[in-house]
């Protein structure tokens, strides 16, 4: 079951078509994953976005503690999205991190309700 | 106006489940008290307080079993850094002219909280998604090991030092005679970073007393900036914390009229080992990438020209997150009045404490604090 349907719950949501649901500046068009009601860089009204779930892998772990909740070891990475900000995301099945760099795509969410990608 | 630290103490650094944060916060405040020649508590006339994780009201009773009741008390968080943002504020509250004599406290009792790391808190978009602040850490050396900007190795060479120095000091959690393949071989926590490159929990206090007027062999605070971060996360080109901490540190030069080269010893914020090298570089000690480096050539190892945590740093030391920035700023005062014992960096005159927390996603730090010391000069 996907805990996303929480509507407490700050992690991203894929739309429907796909694309990572977002908000882009109506001034500065910065983009944003964070549910937030002003713009954090320069305070302007913001809009609707998607981002396309394409990206690269800004830098990577494998977290091999506990964590509540989740059974270790389990993998995360920063993705620079090709037109939007940059996320966190859980890769799947892997013991050692996806190389810094790497080319990824968003493969849907994790049965907890994490964004998941996989190299491309 | 000035400010000056009148006096310091701690208890000790630990899991000590079984010794109340109070009875922590007590033997602090005491030791502070009796270090400023302070025999009356009353004649402190405010309180300000860090602490994280601990009950409501929990500021209040420490204060209570320390004997200080009645004043004003303002009780700060700000993650790792809301000892130092408790000293910050009590400077400000000297230097206005507000008050006198005023005490900080940070206080923590983690092993009550935590069996293991300190849970990723769920209302955070990332913390939700299970990044736990070793994995936010790990993210950041795998960042910089893929640049080129540090090696396994040097990440290493920060834990062997702060292990090594530790064992000049009675209070530290953890000291050891570590080699650089021993660390790297220690567990892995959250690739790259090994269980000895990571801090423990820890329960401690410290205290600080701080006044308008100096005292013998005061040690003056000569600025101190405080700071949280911008957005980070659009294709910010610096590493998380790195931009909050160089423009805390800019600020707090830029007021004491002083630079990174008139620094003789730091307490910095080493959580983790990439943390140390990271901030030694965002604090003006090497360019972005130079850390590593730093560290290898004994630059800010015992006898180097720039010495980084002498006390074991939250390393070794420990960090109970409220009381760690206080923690430092005894080390720092330590040191500056030449009552460091083995541990003592010789002719120390300008010291410098930063503290840097994190957890909430999405902006470069929730807060940073970075203090400019100066003592009165001892041979």
């Amino acid at each position: 079951m996907s805990t996303n349907l929480d509507p407490l719950d700050p992690r991203p949501r894929i739309e429907p078509d796909g694309r990572i649901a977002g908000q882009r500046c109506t001034a500065c068009r910065r983009a944003s994953i964070h549910p937030v009601q002003r713009c954090p860089a320069c305070g302007a009204d913001l809009e609707r976005a998607g981002f396309e779930p394409t990206g690269a892998v800004w830098a990577s772990t494998v977290v091999r503690i506990p964590v509540p909740g989740r059974e270790p070891p389990f993998g995360l990475c920063y993705v620079d999205l090709d037109d939007g900000p940059r996320v966190l995301a859980h890769v799947r099945g892997i013991d050692e991190p996806v190389p810094v760099g790497r080319r990824v795509q968003v493969r849907g969410m994790t049965d907890q309700g994490d964004l998941e990608v996989e190299p491309t | 106006m000035s400010a000056f630290v009148r006096g310091v103490g701690t208890s000790h650094f630990g899991k000590q489940r079984d010794t109340p944060p109070t009875r922590l916060a007590a033997i602090a405040i005491r030791e502070a008290l009796e270090d400023a020649g302070i025999t009356d508590p009353s004649r402190i006339e405010a309180a300000f307080v860090g602490t994280v994780f601990g009950a409501a009201g929990g500021g209040i009773r420490a204060l209570h079993a320390g004997g200080i009741t009645r004043v004003p008390t303002l009780t700060l968080e700000s993650a790792c850094a809301s000892g130092t943002s408790a000293f910050a504020e009590a400077v400000h509250a000297v230097r206005s002219g507000r008050y006198e004599v005023v005490l900080c406290l940070g206080v923590e009792h983690m092993t009550s909280q935590f069996g293991g790391a300190i849970h990723p808190e769920q209302t955070d978009p990332e913390g939700r998604s299970g990044l736990a602040l070793p994995a936010l850490y790990a993210m950041t050396a795998s960042r910089y090991l893929a640049e080129g900007a540090v090696t396994h190795e040097q990440l290493a060479q920060v834990s062997v030092k702060n292990h090594a120095n530790a064992l000049a000091n009675p209070r530290a959690q953890y000291a050891g005679s570590h080699s650089i393949a021993e660390v790297l071989s220690s567990p892995m926590i959250a690739d790259p970073l090994t269980l000895l490159q990571c801090c423990p929990i820890s329960d401690g206090a410290a205290a600080a007393v701080i006044a308008a007027a100096p005292s013998e062999g005061g040690v003056e605070v000569m600025s101190v900036a405080e700071g949280t971060g911008r957005p980070w996360g659009n294709g910010s080109p610096h590493v998380w914390g790195f931009d909050l901490v160089a423009e805390t540190a800019r600020s707090a030069y830029e007021q004491a009229g002083l630079s990174a080269a008139d620094v003789d010893v730091l307490e910095v914020h080493d959580a983790f080992t990439i943390g140390e090298i990271v901030t030694t570089e965002a604090l003006g000690f090497a360019s972005v990438g130079g850390g590593g480096e730093l560290v290898e050539r004994g630059v800010t190892a015992k006898g180097g020209a720039h010495v980084v945590n002498p006390s074991g740093g939250l390393l070794s030391r420990g960090h109970p997150l409220g009381a760690t920035g206080l923690a430092q700023l005894a080390e720092i005062v330590w040191q500056l009045r030449g009552q460091a014992g083995d541990r003592q960096v010789p002719g120390a005159t300008v010291g410098l404490v930063e503290t840097m927390g994190g957890g909430a996603s999405g902006v470069d730090g929730n807060a940073c604090v970075v203090a400019l010391l100066q003592g009165k000069g001892q041979r």
